[in-house]
């Protein structure tokens, strides 16, 4: 995948899940339930003589930043530094906290930074709506992705703001493309495209540890099982990306008269497979909405989610010291003056 | 060499319901004369209704023989051998003897008449009575490219007709002989989700077959698959792609294989009785 070489770097990184960070208000904090864990190792990408990569975090304990750190990524727990050295912002924190990152953020961000969000439910008119406090034009642009993009086969889609050009998206466009395949799309397909692709990764899995269950059960070795079934998936999916032909006559090319795989298929129809991946997207599209809903309320007090949010910081992580935890600078307009790296 | 159709005398032995239907589309095709169709059967019973449309008719299988050298076998399966030992007195090498007798195979057929009788066994469907219908045929040792040419060029007036192996002609009941029957029960119930909603019974049960004659047509038409047929009537988000996932909840498409399934095996148990 071809990049121009004056692009940006922004990366997108994976929090790491046990500590359940929300508080990582960062050009490349990822977004919930580990997606964004991105780009990494797949993607060199040329400098422009300036820092590469600026993550946030303010926990430099967690796996995922060593991880990075030795990528040649740059940390810092400054939120001012990171939107000053960056023209692409990536905000990967969870929904309920994209406010709050919008007015740390806000005062610094400038008519040329593109701001991108990967926060499942939030509207671009949230954004934009919390931004024009600060800049009468913010470039918005939202994405959804999913985790494959680790492996450069990332699914994305992206919706352009009010003041995003044509170029802006092309730029975005031309980013996540090189971790996967990466279209334009109307805003409101996007939650249709988080129960599809988004969530589905999770699908594939499920049937992944099924479908080695079924081999283990026939008498294949568990590893064995597992990498031929990863492999029939990867193999039948890269078939029906490369052919014209419609998947169902994908399906009736495998199957020979009387033999095995109509056998195999007989079961599937049987319980309802297709109704059942059919129930899953549409429970996670709508699930999204809710979300997005409930988000869009705002009724819940700053305080209140700071409160909780480092209650849980410290249940879910006991080896993150008080101190550290209090390092969040989420909330205040005030940086740490310290910049880790 | 192959008979003319002009000059063919066609009989059968038998004048049941599908006798009657592959008779009703040869005549409607023109392809046969109905001076030149002549049926046997026991009783007057069904016999009328074979006068009524001109074609001869007798109580005497051994004419039926002697009268047509294409020869249809239509009885009832518990009949056809007692049949069969009646008339293969008069059965002779320009006999082509076509059996539409379920569940009797052409090894049967070829005990119970001379050897190197020219034998077919043809599976119909009921709608070659209106010209639609889907018919398979399997030949027997002594039938050769002739004989198969004849039938199909004489039934491709009445429908669909392929050669297949016999072992095929089970499989056929379970899908197209037995099928009719699943279509006219999904028509039923479409033609009922419709009154539900507030149509006539009547309107909607003529709109229902249209729409299960305008789908078949397109599909044969267009030789598509029927799953890209399908996905372009979704449009994203509509009515269409709502109630394929009512279907789909219903497993309609496991239930319709176990129906196929069934039928096809049951096709199998009754040849072995």
């Amino acid at each position: 995948m071809s990049r121009s070489p004056h692009s940006p770097l922004l990366r997108t990184f994976e929090r790491s899940h046990t500590t359940g960070h929300l508080s990582e208000a960062c050009v490349g904090a990822p977004a919930t339930g580990g997606t964004n864990r991105a780009s990494g190792p797949g993607t060199p990408a040329p400098s422009r003589g300036r820092p590469q990569h600026l993550l946030r975090s303010p926990a430099p304990e967690l796996p995922t930043v060593s991880g990075l750190r030795k990528m040649g990524v740059n940390f810092t727990v400054s939120n001012k530094d990171t939107v000053k050295s960056s023209d692409v912002l990536f905000l990967a924190v969870k929904p309920p906290i994209i406010p709050f990152i919008l007015e740390e953020v806000g005062p610094d961000i400038e008519a040329r930074h593109i701001v991108v969000s990967c926060a499942a439910g939030v509207t671009i008119s949230s954004i934009e709506k919390k931004l024009s406090a600060f800049c009468p034009t913010p470039k918005v642009i939202r994405c959804m992705t999913n985790t494959p993009v680790i492996v450069r086969e990332g699914a994305t889609v992206y919706a352009t703001g009010t003041h995003a050009d044509v170029e802006d998206g092309k730029l975005l466009e031309q980013l996540m493309a090189s971790v996967g395949f990466c279209t334009e799309v109307e805003e409101d397909l996007i939650d249709a495209v988080t129960g599809l692709s988004g969530s589905g990764p999770a699908y594939a899995f499920t049937a992944l540890d099924a479908l080695a269950d079924g081999g283990v059960k026939m008498g294949l070795p568990r590893r064995l099982a597992v990498r031929l079934g990863a492999q029939a998936l990867l193999g039948a999916a890269k078939m029906l990306l490369e052919s014209e032909q419609h998947p169902g006559q994908l399906k009736d090319n495998v199957c020979s008269p009387g033999g095995a795989t109509i056998h195999a298929l007989h079961f599937l129809e049987s319980g309802g497979f297709r109704s059942l991946l059919i129930n899953a997207v549409e429970a996670s599209c709508i699930r999204t909405r809710e979300l997005q809903h409930l988000a869009d309320q705002e009724k819940i007090s700053p305080a209140a989610i700071k409160k909780t949010l480092l209650d849980k910081v410290k249940l879910e992580s006991p080896s993150l010291s008080v101190a550290s935890a209090s390092k969040v600078s989420l909330f205040t307009n005030k940086s740490p003056s310290s910049k880790k790296n | 060499g192959v008979m003319e159709a002009v000059e063919l005398r066609v009989g059968f032995g038998g004048a049941g319901r599908m006798a009657g239907g592959l008779a009703r589309g040869l005549l409607r095709a023109g392809k046969v004369p109905a001076s030149s169709i002549l049926a046997s059967a026991p009783s007057d019973k069904n016999l009328d209704a074979w006068r009524e449309s001109g074609c001869r008719t007798t109580h005497c299988n051994l004419e039926v023989l002697q009268e047509s050298t294409l020869v249809f076998l239509a009885t009832k399966p518990h009949v056809l051998p007692g049949v069969l030992q009646e008339i293969r007195p008069a059965v002779g090498p320009h006999h082509v003897v076509v059996s539409l007798v379920a569940g009797v195979t052409l090894q049967t057929l070829q005990r119970l008449l001379p050897a190197g009788t020219k034998v077919l066994r043809l599976m119909p469907n009921l709608p070659c009575v209106v010209q639609a219908g889907a018919m398979v045929f399997a030949r027997g040792s002594g039938a050769g490219d002739g004989e198969a040419a004849l039938l199909k060029s004489l039934l491709s007036s009445c429908g669909l007709c392929e050669e297949v192996p016999e072992s095929y002609i089970n499989i056929h009941t379970g899908l197209s002989g037995s099928g009719v029957a699943y279509v006219y029960l999904f028509a039923e119930a479409l033609a009922e989700g419709a009154v539900k909603m507030g149509m006539p019974g009547g309107l909607a049960s003529r709109i229902a077959a249209q729409t299960l004659l305008g789908a078949a047509k397109m599909m044969l038409e267009t030789g598509e698959h029927p799953a890209k047929l399908r996905g372009d009537v979704c449009t994203p988000g509509g009515t269409t792609i709502h109630a394929l996932h009512q279907l789909e909840k219903g497993a309609l498409r496991a239930t319709v294989m176990n129906a196929v399934e069934a039928a096809t095996n049951r096709a199998c148990d009754m040849a072995e009785d």
